[in-house]
Formats: C-alpha cells, structure tokens, sequence
C-alpha cells in the first residue's frame, strides 16, 4: 500500500507548501514581540469606517453589548464570540463556543434584534449594532417570559445550547409574537441539543408567547 | 483563521483596486470580498482559503437594494440578504421559486445575514474540499478524492475532474428563471449570463464561477418573463433541520390558455458541479398538459446522460421525484 | 418499635432497614420539580468549565495526527515558539514514536489569545514516514492487513477473539428443526458522542505548591490524580472543580490527554492554561461509541418460540476492545452459542457511549425478532411476548402498545396506500446500574435556618443538584427555596463517578442519611423546648412540632449552637437498586419516493423504582428517544479508508437531529407500575431501544430492511428499486 512516490496529499500542503510547516505572519501587518493584548493599540478612527483602509493588527473597539459600550481590544481575525468569551474582561460567556462554524447555535446571540451565529461575524464588522447576549435577555433575579418558561417545562438538561435556544426564540417572539409550534421549529432549527430537550423546548417556547 | 488586513471599501471601484493590490503567491492567499461571510469565514478558519486581506463590501452604498417588479424584471444587489430575499413581497408574489429558494437554506441565523453574492460564490460542501489536511485536486493537489472515494453527496452529472456539486439553491433557481449576474472588476462591468457564470471542472477544477482576480458580483437581474410567477424550488435534504441539498429541482412554466405548456424552465441541484438545465427535458413539455403521463416523461429525459459514481446512483430516482413533485405543483397557474 | 425489657438472653432488634417510603407518598420526591440551577442556565450565569477565565490564562492548541498511522521522523517546535504571543510549546511524543490514528496528539503550544495558539501549531514543523493503516473493519479483517497491534498474541486479523459460550453444533441442530431460520449480518457505524461543550480543562496554575483544575468531566475527583501527577504536586494541594458541565454520555473522565498537555503547559509557563478541543479534534481523538458487526443464524418455531440463535460478534473500538451486549439480549432462547470479539482499526479508541454496547446489540436482536416474526406471519409483538419472562417488559409493551395504537399497524409492509407510508416498530432494553458508598454528604443548618447541601459530585445535566435539594426539603419538612445546594468541588465531600447510571442511586441515598442525621441532631435541640421526647419530634409544614407545640423553622434552628449544625451522610443499603427495563415504539412514516424518513410518533417507557423527579426523569426518556432519532436516520462515522481519515468530522456533515427530526409527538412514561421503593438510575436506559423500534417501524412502513445503520434515504431508495 505505500508508495512514497506518490504525492501525499497532506505533505503537499495546500498552496504547495508543506500543511505543518507554515510561516507565520509574515507580510500581513505588524506584530510586536510583547504580549498583544496589552499592546497601546493603534489609534484608527472609530468604526464603522468606510475609508477604504485597509487595517490590521491590534484594534481598540467599543462594542455595544447588552446596552452597555464595551470597549475591547481585537484583531481583524477575532470573531465576535471570542471578543465576548475571550478578549472582554469581565468575559461575556452566555453564548457558547461549540463548533465555531454556524452549524449548532450556540453561539446565537441578537443583532439589531436579529438572531446571527457569533462565530461568524467578525468583532470588527458589528462596531455601531445592537449586541443582545442572553445575559441581556433577563438574569437570575429577574427572569425573561421564556427564561422562566424553560424551568417550568424542564426544556434543559446540561443546558449548553440553552442559552443560545433562549436567545433564538427572543428574537423570535419579537418578530413573531404568536408562533405555531412549527414556526417555533423552524425558527429554531438552527439551534441543536444534544440531550435532547427539543419536545420541552418547543413548548416553553408556545407558553412563554402566551405569557407576553 | 490566519491574521489578514481588513478594509471597509466605500465604493465597488474602490473594492476593486483593494483587491487588485494585494499580491498572492497562491491562489488561496489573494484578496478576498466578503458580504455576510457565512461561507468565507468557515473556509478561512480551516485555513482552505488564508486572504491576506479581506475587503467589506457592506460598507458600499447601493448594493442591496431589490428593486422592480413582475413587468420590470428584479435587479437585486448582491448585498441583499437571504431574509430580505424570501420576504420580500414583489418576490414571494411575482418569483415564487426564488423566495422558496431562498427559505430553503440553511436556518435563521445564517439568512438573516448571508447575501445573494455571497451565496452564488460560496465554495463547494465537498468533505475532501472542506477538510483542512487533504490536498484534493480543487486544492491543487493531483487527485479528486470523491472520485473513487466516499462520493454519496457527489455529482452524477457534469463530473470529472473534480466531482463536487455545486452548492447554491439560488444558482439552481435563478437558472431557471433566465437571470443575469453582474460583475465589476479591474477590466470594468460586464454581465454574464447565469448559464455562463458557473463553470465546470473540465475547465478549471480549481475555481467554481467565471469571477477572475478581484472581480465581485455587483448585482443579480431576473428578466420580467411569463414563467416567472409559476416558478418553485424543491429541496430535499437528509437532515431536514440543517443540510444542503441532497438533491434539489427548480422549475418554472408558462401555461398557455389551454392549459399546455408553452414555456418551461427545468434545473436540478446538486447533481453536477455547475446548475444542471435539463433543455431535453423542457422542450418535452413543450405543447403537452402537464399531467402524470408528461411529468413522467420530463422527469426520465432530466436524468439522461447520468452517471453515478460507486455510492450515488439514489441521486437518479431521488432527482426524478423531485422533477415530478415541482411539475406537479406547477400544473395549475 | 415496640420497647423489651432487656434480657441477657434477647439481641437487641436490628434497626428497621431503611426506606423511602411507599413512592406515592411523597410530597416532593416523584414530583414535577424544576431544576433548582434553571436560573443560571438560561440566564449564561452558568459558568462551564469552557468559560472559565483566571488572570493570566493562556489558551492551549493541540497538533495532532493527520495520518492514520504514521511515524515521526523529525519534530521542530521552534518556529511556534518564534511567533510573538506564544509562551511555551510541549511535545508529547518523540522522533521515532509511532502515530496509530488520525487525532493521536503530537504536542501542544500555550499562547495569548486562542487564535495565535492556532498560528503557532500550525507552525510547528513535523515530518512523517507514513505508514500503511487499517481504518475500516473490512480492511483490518484481511489477511494483509497492517496489524494495528503486531505484538500482542490474542489479535489475529486485527481480531481479538474474546470468549464463546454456548455449543455450535448444538444450536446447528436445533435450526434443522426450526419453522423459520434468519441468517443475516447487522453493522453499526462508530457513533460520536457529540457532547455541545467539547473536552476542556483550564488549569488554573501559576508555579507553586496548589493549583486548581476546572474540567468538564463526569468524575470531580477523577480531576485530582491525573492533575496532581501531570503538575508534579501532592493530590491534597489540587481542588477540582466541575459544576456545571456541557454533556459526558461516557466520554468524559479524568482530564483526558488535553487536560495533561494543558498541565504540563501550564508548569512549563509557569501561568495558567485552558486547553479546550476544537471541534474536529474533538471528532477525533476525544473518543467515540465502538460500531458493531453482528452475524446471526437464528430460528424459531410456528408457536412463536425462539428456539436457537447462533451469534457472532464484533465490537468496532478503533485501538480500543469497545463494547457490545450479549445476544440474544433480552430474549430467551433454546439454545445459544455466541461468540464476542473485537477488531481493530486505526482509529481512536472508543469510549463508553450511553449503555455502552447495548444500542447497538438491541438494535440487532430486535431487527432479527422482527425478521423471525414477519417470516413467521407472527404479529412482532406477539412474538417478543413469547420469549420474554419478565414482568416489567411484558407490561411495558402492552402499555406501549395501547399508548401508540399499535393495533392501527398492518401486518403487510407497504400497505398504506400512495408513497407515503406508515409503520410501527417496537423494542426492549436492560440495564443494571445501582448504587455504591462512594458519596459522602454533608449537611449544614444555621442558626439563621439557612440549610445547605453538599459533595464533590457532578451534574451531567442529569440533575443532581435538584434531588439533592428535594431529599432535604422533604425530610426537613422544608420548601424546596429554603435549601441551598453546592457540589462539583474536590473540597467538599467524595463523590462518585458517573458513569452506569449510578449516581442517583449512590448520592441519593447519602443525601437522605445526612438529612435523617440532621433531623436527629435538630431534634435533639428542639424537643426540651417542645416538652417533647426527640423522637416525637416531627418536621413538616416548614415547623418543628411536638406534644402539641409547634416553632416555625427559624425560631426552632435559633435553638442551634451558633454554629449551626453540621451533619455527614453516607450511603445505605436499601434505598437504591439496579435493574431498570425499558421499551420504545415508534410510528414512521416513510416517503418511498424520496427515501425520507420521519418519525411521527414516538414512546419510552422506563421504570425507575422511586422517581427522584418526575420532570427530570421524562427528560432522561425523551433524551435517550431523541439520540435513537440520530442513530437510526442520521448518525455514522465515515471514514476514507484509502486516506485514512474521518470525512465527517463536523457537526454540518456528522448529523445530529434538530428541531425538525423530531415527531409530532414524543411521549415519556414512567413505568408506575414498578413500585419498588428504591432509586434506580436512568442516565442511560432510555437509549437503548429507541433506534430498534425506529428501525421495525420502517420496515413495517415500507418493506425495507435495511440492516446497517443510519437508515438514510439513499439506502431505501437503492432497497426499493
């Protein structure tokens, strides 16, 4: 079966040069050898800037999160999720990191009122939008209608991707404040459990729509 | 994902020359335009495309405007996005298809942010394409791995040398309804045809579309037709709740008074690595009701020419079905 | 108990064995409780072990494998400690060591943000010899194989024959004289665990003699040795902490190889590290559920008897043995011989996955119950009856049956009419489970009435904490709001680990003591002030009352010492059992024309001796239905056996159902009829049937057989050409 002739596919390395061997950052903007995030950071206008300039590096941002500006220190590569979990002090971890690939919704959180996978926006392209997380949506003392209606119909077991359930059906109650249970669905076929809490999922969801 | 240059462009000329600029030794290092980068960002994270500078085309006002009607046509900026697409009133009343289109994708999150550009262009699903650490023949290696590989998900028509299916419900539905796609670019606009934008593996196994260096599509046009408003998309997917096409038709006709078919527009998705017309097909229906006998007929000639790989030959009768239940739903106006 | 004169001729009476009490008369315990930690939940108040954050921290990346079998021939970790950013890199193999699957770790870097960590293992420069591999069980089987194990005398073929019992000629015999005979070879794929919070420590460690270890793990005190070793420090200076974590289902235990890199990073640095797996590393090398490869010959006579079954077994491990539950499962048969082995691939081992081995026997069994059954013109229920001797499944079925209205079912598949059909499928499941003395509870109450409940143990998501709060409460005659909860924290008392569906069994029951032990200490305090004897003292109501006297809770604890009182319990015999049953049915429609299956409705019943939570308990079935969906339409490993390489190794192409795989109606019962007062774990039992009946239905619905999970529509569309 071997044949070391044959060109290995992962010895070829895409673009021809060897997959492992890669060569750092060279030629994409500067990088200083002290710790990046406490680096002065460079001092662009604010964004959203359509300038046409092209930036990179370490960015300062103001992120409106919750309806508080959070400031936070990003590269143009730093997603929003990972602005919020990894870069914000104190972290903002409701959503969650689970596949970084918009393939399970747990990192949905609310842009402009609209439901979007965190994973996939890039921190730089939301400056000026309405960032709503779960946090936002109620907490602990004070409960929103579809946050108490998952404890009541027990619609969590480990409750990894609730958050992200809780934020999706928020965005789309606000839209849709009287859904069918299959409007519930298909709103919220971009969130995934692996417990298996979908059947309590969709009738918190029905009873906290009543509850409005 | 690896450290590259952003840039907010404030027009398409100056998206234009931000692309240009930038030099790439490899083809996967050049300049990239991103709108709602829901395909883009996950490539970039597995590093099968590594930009060194991405260029924001959000910030270009006027691109994602829908504009005209059912006796206009559409012009739709290819900022638009999936939401605004499948809401749109001129749409779900005057080109059905396309808002079911539209619908069929992907879920919530990603609609309410992924654009029509960014749909047309996104890069194919195929797992040796998408796996970081294979070097398929699309990546500039030597050998489609599909090819005699684990090829459930690939094309049975259209195939060779690479066997990806082309990934975009729009494109299959816009095929169907005459559309053209605008680009602008360092030599200047020009429009192509739907029919001529994607191209096939035969061509250039590494590329899906006709985009050459640093030209965006700037704009999508539905042509104002008889057929238009009698248009639907089916899907069928494995997994109901996410999952690209398995198999997918899109269909338009125009029924003339008596009821036969004078115009027929006939594309199945996610057969072949471009949208695959089936013309045989619709030319059958041409003159004929639209009944079990013809639909039968349309359905068997859409498939001719197929060639299944070890593990899709269910691609025959899943496409055939399919044919069927869009025809079906057409047969009243 | 009645009082005797002593005597030196009488024992004194044992104590009267302890007991929840008949399950019905209960005021908290077979309740509907919502779970006591719902607030922090669906609030992101919740803190995993995946949003820890310590000053400092930095985020570990791993490098690993892209081979299936490979051998270093260099290694170079320099030009990833070149890259600003980037504190410390670890090898955790040497040039010359073999790789034996994709997924096998090669080392780890530490770096600022996660995404320079990325850079830095992306620059690590590593050259390989590659080898030949073995990734499918075809391959491995053949006699050119590349041995995945060339040094170990019980593996032949990439084979390892375990053990045979039963005589093959014998049960040869016994199918001359059979009515029927079934001959036929079930396969089930690898299965991924697919836990939404992928395996992830952070190990909170700045140099120095202590450290503290978060992991999202089902062993609290499974952190601590591993930790201790890895960092070089005495166990008694590690605390592991897991309080809430994202999903185990058997994958999770110890700090697994990314929580020692993370370790070893982090004593390297000298700061503290959080190693969390991406999503395709956690594909594959953080574990899997073995696949199965079962060969049958088995027969049955015209009175529906079960008569001889001959099996052959493979579990599918990758390196690991994996697991598969004895045939024929939980049927009995004439006469048996079954033979059980595994094969090796290279790939990752597997894992215990949620009744480990028993889905994919069940599937198998009841799949060749209901072949037997149709060729026997038998109703496959009917059939099943007759080879069962257990109560709890005899009455499960009948009530399955009546809640599904199987009597709706045709005995013809493809009967219903049009490409749309429907079918009924039934199965059986077993598990043991228990309870065990490893949990230690300590119960705290206040001057102030403040009570609190602790032990180190875990909560999967199986919900621990809301039992443990309810025991109290409905000893102490207290609300659920008035008792406070802590566990997951090596500070506090030992704990099990949860793996067999035992940590209600074993927590409970401590729980319970600790709360008696309470009551006995409070009473003690109390009873002069009632002008009572303690033991006429009783808690309900919110109240201490005796003799005709009543102190609400918060005047009876001011009786305390300022203190409070601090109570410990432990486990005792009685008050858990093993042995749960189960059984699932399932309605299906089938698109004949598109090769679409869905389930339309879908029940689990599970008994469970005394339900600690009723809500809780219905969750556990729904959720065991819910990944039967996955198994049996969706979910496989695929594997390129040329490559060597998992194709789908990503949650859009490895799929889990969602929303719109699931029925109409899902409904989960609690099998009431089993009045044993005793706990009896559920984390798992609800898994086991749900892909088998799935698999019966749609036979029933469309004549398809399809032997080799998942059932996707490719594989009945390509069955009914």
């Amino acid at each position: 079966m071997r044949d070391s002739k044959k060109k290995d596919p992962r010895q070829s390395g895409y673009s021809r040069r060897r997959f492992l061997q890669g060569v750092g950052v060279a030629g994409v903007g500067a990088l200083v050898a002290e710790h990046p995030l406490l680096r002065a950071a460079e001092t662009p206008p604010p964004l959203p800037d359509a300038t046409d300039r092209p930036i990179s590096g370490n960015i300062a941002i103001v992120l409106n999160v919750n309806g508080q500006p959070r400031k936070v220190t990003v590269e143009p590569r730093t997603t929003l999720l990972n602005a919020l979990r990894n870069n914000m002090d104190p972290p903002i971890t409701g959503p969650k990191l689970v596949c970084d690939m918009g393939t399970c919704g747990g990192c949905t959180v609310l842009l402009d009122d609209k439901p979007v996978y965190g994973c996939l926006q890039l921190a730089i392209d939301v400056v000026g939008k309405k960032i709503t997380t779960v946090e936002g949506i109620g907490t602990p003392e004070r409960l929103s209608p579809v946050q108490a209606a998952f404890g009541e119909h027990d619609a969590m077991m480990c409750g990894f991707c609730t958050d992200g359930f809780v934020t999706s059906i928020t965005g789309l109650l606000k839209a849709n404040p009287n859904p069918t249970e299959q409007e519930v669905r298909e709103a919220c076929k971009g969130n995934f459990c692996r417990c298996g809490t979908y059947p309590r999922i969709f009738q918190a969801a029905l009873e906290a729509a009543k509850a409005r | 994902m690896k450290q590259f240059e952003w840039a907010n462009a404030t027009s398409v000329q100056s998206a234009v020359k931000l692309l240009a600029e930038v030099s790439a030794d490899e083809q996967n290092e050049s300049a990239r335009p991103m709108s709602g980068g829901q395909d883009l960002l996950t490539t970039m994270k597995e590093r099968i495309l590594v930009p060194k500078r991405v260029v924001n085309l959000k910030t270009i006002q006027g691109l994602d405007g829908i504009d005209g009607d059912a006796s206009t046509g559409l012009k739709i900026g290819a900022l638009a996005t999936l939401a605004e697409i499948e809401s749109h009133p001129e749409i779900t009343k005057n080109f059905p298809g396309l808002a079911q289109a539209a619908h069929s994708i992907a879920t919530v999150q990603l609609r309410n942010v992924a654009t029509l550009g960014g749909n047309l262009c996104q890069r194919p699903r195929c797992w040796y394409f998408r796996l970081p650490h294979i070097v398929c023949l699309k990546k500039g290696g030597d050998t489609c791995y599909s090819e005699k590989g684990e090829n459930k998900y690939n094309a049975i028509l259209g195939g060779g040398p690479s066997f990806i299916v082309h990934p975009s419900d729009l494109a299959t539905m816009l095929a169907a309804l005459d559309a053209t796609v605008s680009i602008n670019g360092p030599k200047g606009p020009r429009d192509v045809p739907i029919g001529k934008f994607f191209t096939l593996p035969s061509d250039n196994a590494s590329v899906e579309n006709v985009l050459e260096d640093a030209e965006i599509v700037t704009q999508v046009q539905i042509p104002a037709s008889a057929f238009a408003a009698h248009s639907t998309y089916v899907k069928f997917k494995e997994r109901s709740s996410l999952d690209f096409a398995m198999v997918a038709a899109a269909a338009a006709v125009e029924l003339a008074p008596d009821q036969t078919v004078r115009q027929a527009r006939l594309v199945l998705g996610a057969v072949a690595p471009i949208p695959w017309r089936v013309p045989k097909a619709e030319a059958a229906l041409i003159g004929k009701p639209l009944n079990d006998d013809s639909i039968k007929a349309a359905a068997e000639l859409a498939l001719d020419g197929a060639k299944p790989l070890e593990h899709n030959a269910y691609k025959i009768p899943l496409a055939k079905t399919l044919v069927r239940r869009a025809l079906n739903s057409l047969k009243t106006a | 108990m009645a009082a005797t004169k002593p005597s030196a001729t009488t024992k004194p009476a044992p104590p009267a064995p302890l007991s929840w009490g008949p399950n019905n008369k209960h005021r908290l315990l077979n309740t509907r409780l919502p779970r006591v930690d719902f607030p922090y939940k669906t609030t992101g108040t919740a803190i995993y072990s995946h949003d820890v954050k310590v000053p400092g921290m930095l985020h570990g990346r791993i490098l690993r494998s892209p081979y299936a079998h490979a051998k270093i021939t260099s290694l170079d970790l320099s030009p990833a400690l070149k890259i600003p950013g980037v504190k410390t890199a670890v090898a955790r193999v040497n040039v010359g060591d073999t790789l034996r699957f994709e997924g096998d770790p090669i080392a780890a870097v530490a770096a600022v943000t996660t995404e320079i960590a990325e850079d830095a293992v992306h620059a690590i420069d590593v050259k390989y010899d590659v080898l030949p591999h073995a990734v499918t069980a075809e391959d491995a089987i053949k006699p050119d194989a590349p041995p995945v194990y060339p040094n170990d005398k019980a593996v032949e073929n990439n084979t390892r024959h375990a053990n045979a019992r039963g005589d093959a000629d014998t049960v040869a015999d016994a199918l001359k004289s059979a009515d029927a005979v079934v001959e036929a070879e079930y396969r089930t794929p690898i299965l991924h665990h697919c836990c939404l919070e992928t395996h992830v420590a952070v190990v909170d460690y700045s140099g120095g003699d202590t450290a503290t270890v978060y992991c999202s793990t089902q062993g609290t005190f499974s952190i601590v040795p591993d930790a201790a070793e890895s960092l070089g420090l005495t166990a008694s200076n590690v605390t592991g902490i897991v309080r809430h974590m994202g999903g185990g289902f058997g994958s999770k235990g110890g700090i697994g190889i990314e929580g020692r890199l993370a370790c070893e990073l982090s004593k390297q640095a000298g700061a503290p590290v959080k190693m969390a797996l991406v999503r395709r590393d956690e594909f594959v090398m953080a574990g899997n559920g073995p696949g199965s490869w079962q060969k049958f010959r088995a027969g049955a006579t015209k009175d529906g008897k079960l008569t001889a079954v001959h099996i052959e077994q493979y579990a599918l491990g990758g390196l690991g043995r994996g697991s598969l539950a004895g045939q024929p499962y939980v049927y009995h048969a004439g006469v048996v011989y079954r033979s059980a082995g595994s094969i090796h691939t290279n790939e990752d081992s597997s894992r215990p996955l949620r009744a480990p081995g028993h889905p994919p026997a069940c599937f198998a069994m009841e799949s060749l119950m209901d072949e037997l059954a149709y060729k026997l013109n038998m109703d496959p229920l009917e059939f099943r009856k007759r080879n069962l001797t257990d109560d709890a499944h005899l009455r499960q079925l009948d009530r399955g049956a009546k809640e599904i209205g199987w009597i709706r079912r045709s005995q013809t598949p493809g009967a219903t009419p049009g490409p749309l059909k429907r079918g009924f499928g039934c199965a059986c499941g077993i598990w043991g489970g228990g309870g065990g003395p490893q949990c230690a509870v300590d119960l705290k109450v206040a001057q102030d009435g403040a009570v609190n409940v602790s032990c180190g143990s875990q909560d999967l998501g199986t919900g621990t904490r809301t039992y443990m709060v309810a025991v109290v409460a409905e000893e102490l005659g207290l609300a659920m709001s008035d008792v406070k909860e802590n566990i997951g924290d090596t500070r506090l008392g030992n704990g099990n680990f949860s793996g067999g569906s035992t940590t209600a069994g074993s927590l409970s029951p401590a729980v319970k003591v600790a709360a008696m032990n309470a009551k006995t200490e409070i009473a003690k305090l109390v009873a002069p002030l009632l002008g009572a004897q303690p033991a006429d003292v009783v808690f309900a109501d919110r109240k201490v009352s005796a003799n005709g006297k009543a102190l609400d809770w918060t005047q009876a604890c001011a009786a305390l010492p300022a203190a409070g009182i601090a109570v410990r319990g432990q486990w005792k015999p009685g008050l858990s059992a093993g042995g749960a049953h189960g059984a699932c049915f399932a309605e299906v429609e089938v698109d004949t024309e598109t090769g679409h299956v869905q389930v339309v409705r879908m029940i689990g019943i599970q008994d469970c001796g005394l339900p600690l939570n009723r809500l809780a308990v219905e969750s556990q079935i729904n959720g065991g239905m819910v990944q039967g969906i996955g198994m049996a339409l969706l979910e496989g490993r695929v594997m390129d056996a040329k490559l060597g390489v998992m194709v789908n190794s990503s949650f859009m192409d490895y799929k889990i159902p969602g929303c719109l795989e699931m029925p109409q109606e899902m409904l989960p019962l609690i099998d009431d009829d089993d009045t044993r007062q005793q706990v009896v774990g559920v984390g798992e039992p609800p898994s086991i049937p749900p892909a088998a009946a799935i698999a019966n239905a749609v036979f029933n619905a469309c004549g398809v057989r399809v032997r080799e999970l998942p059932i996707t529509p490719d594989k009945i569309l390509m069955g009914l050409a």
